[in-house]
């Protein structure tokens, strides 16, 4: 059986834990910083993107971001307690930004079971990857399931479209039986685990390893020491200003 | 063989006996079918007979309760995956949801145990092609339709090798073209030697494919 294997990843060629390094490095960073080193972490991650053919993709995740850039400019243009201005408002759009995109382009361009994968060939352990994963995988299903409770409220009747008002009204109907029948599944999910091995002693078996090299096993070590220094700085700085 | 002597079975917690007691003897290579009103002990009976209840439900077994001459309390649940498969009834449980590919999905068990990686793709192969779904390796497991997802995962069941197989209500969420389907793979499994218990509301499925059907 021949195995094929289309996978983003396959564009950048790089490990999904150097992706991971960078990532969480950059949203640390831009976090503690914003300003300056905000603005090249967006850069950075808008090249990755591109780089990686998915620039269009993290756009619009990034379109996420638009409420809370239109709350910030209210608070701190229209409100007094706010204060900062035009100014005060983009750069706290920018420290956003720069904390959400380089996680918004690690998943646009990784798989998540070859980052899990990798991640359990370093020694996290297979529950800590299950919890990882299933977490992760909770949005997509949560959604399907959602999609199946307003198709079965709608049959009996459930008016969900039309006015807002309508559409509030119609969340009460759909909330419980989602709430529920997640709580339902997940005993049922645990035991379907169980039926597979899951809890067997020892490691588990991975069927493939991505490629890694010495330079990306460097540039990893580079990038937890850059943002260890960052994070160190920037809290003397913050010291010292007191 | 798995043989239930005067089994019964009681969920933690619980004042009533969901089980039993009941006697049932499925030995290699049959397929035997279990049939009755809801509530009457069906999923219990699969959870019983391949040992999870109580090995990892918990709640209180009564009588005896054996595969291939171990009883099954004796025996941890990983143990028993080995041994007896436990299908539910929702595909959608039973998938992990953590692979893109149904060969990773089906792989899951075998990697599980440890296997070396020779053994696993063996083994997955081996299960797809026994259930004819090799056609399905490459696709993601989320976009399959329900008989096929049904299928994949009795294939992740099928990779762990298991002599036996409970199967609760395999079709139940099933049209009557995909139903069919799964009554085809069953009775292609029973015909590699695997003994197979089917709880199922579906009369003519059961008559055609169980030696015997017992009712509860």
């Amino acid at each position: 059986m021949r195995r094929l294997r289309s996978s983003p990843h396959r564009r950048t060629a790089l490990n999904p834990v150097t992706k991971l390094a960078w990532a969480a490095a950059g949203t640390a960073l831009a976090l503690a910083w914003g300003g300056w080193v905000a603005a090249a972490i967006v850069v950075l991650a808008a090249l990755a993107a591109l780089r990686a053919g998915r620039l269009r993709r993290v756009a619009v995740a990034a379109l996420a971001l638009a409420p809370v850039a239109v709350s910030s400019l209210v608070i701190n243009t229209l409100l007094p307690a706010g204060g900062g201005g035009l100014a005060g408002a983009l750069a706290a759009l920018l420290r956003l930004l720069g904390a959400t995109l380089p996680p918004t382009v690690l998943f646009a361009t990784t798989e998540v079971d070859d980052l899990l994968g990798e991640l359990e060939a370093r020694g996290l352990g297979r529950r800590a990857t299950l919890v990882v994963g299933t977490a992760l995988a909770a949005v997509p299903r949560t959604q399907a399931r959602a999609a199946g409770v307003i198709e079965a409220q709608r049959a009996r009747g459930l008016d969900t479209e039309g006015s807002w008002w309508r559409r509030l009204r119609g969340v009460q109907p759909l909330v419980a039986p989602l709430v529920i029948g997640s709580l339902a599944e997940v005993e049922e999910r645990a035991l379907a685990l169980e039926a597979r091995a899951f809890g067997a002693p020892g490691r588990r078996t991975l069927l493939r390893r991505l490629p890694d090299s010495r330079v990306q096993r460097a540039a990893r070590w580079a990038i937890a020491a850059a943002a260890v220094i960052g994070l160190a700085v920037r809290a003397a700085l913050a010291v010292a200003a007191r | 063989m798995i043989a239930l002597e005067e089994a019964a079975y009681r969920y933690p917690g619980a004042a009533a006996w969901a089980l039993g007691p009941i006697s049932l003897e499925l030995r290699p290579g049959e397929v035997v079918g279990v049939r009755g009103a809801n509530e009457s002990g069906k999923s219990t009976l699969c959870l019983v007979a391949s040992g999870l209840a109580p090995a990892a439900v918990g709640g209180e077994l009564r009588g005896r309760v054996e595969v291939d001459g171990r009883a099954t309390s004796e025996l941890r649940p990983h143990e028993l995956a080995r041994r007896c498969g436990l299908l539910f009834d929702n595909p959608a449980v039973q998938l992990t949801g953590l692979h893109r590919t149904v060969y990773d999905e089906v792989a899951f068990g075998p990697c599980n145990l440890g296997m070396p990686v020779p053994v696993v793709h063996a083994r997955v192969r081996s299960a797809l092609d026994v259930l004819a779904i090799g056609h399905l390796a490459e696709r993601h497991p989320q976009r399959l339709s329900g008989g096929e997802s049904q299928l994949v995962a009795l294939a992740g069941l099928l990779a762990l090798g298991p002599a036996y197989l409970a199967l609760d209500e395999p079709t139940s969420r099933l049209d009557a073209e995909r139903s069919a389907l799964v009554a085809d793979a069953i009775a292609r499994v029973a015909e590699t030697g695997v003994g197979v218990l089917v709880a199922e509301h579906d009369e003519a499925l059961l008559a055609r494919l169980c030696v015997r059907v017992v009712d509860l």
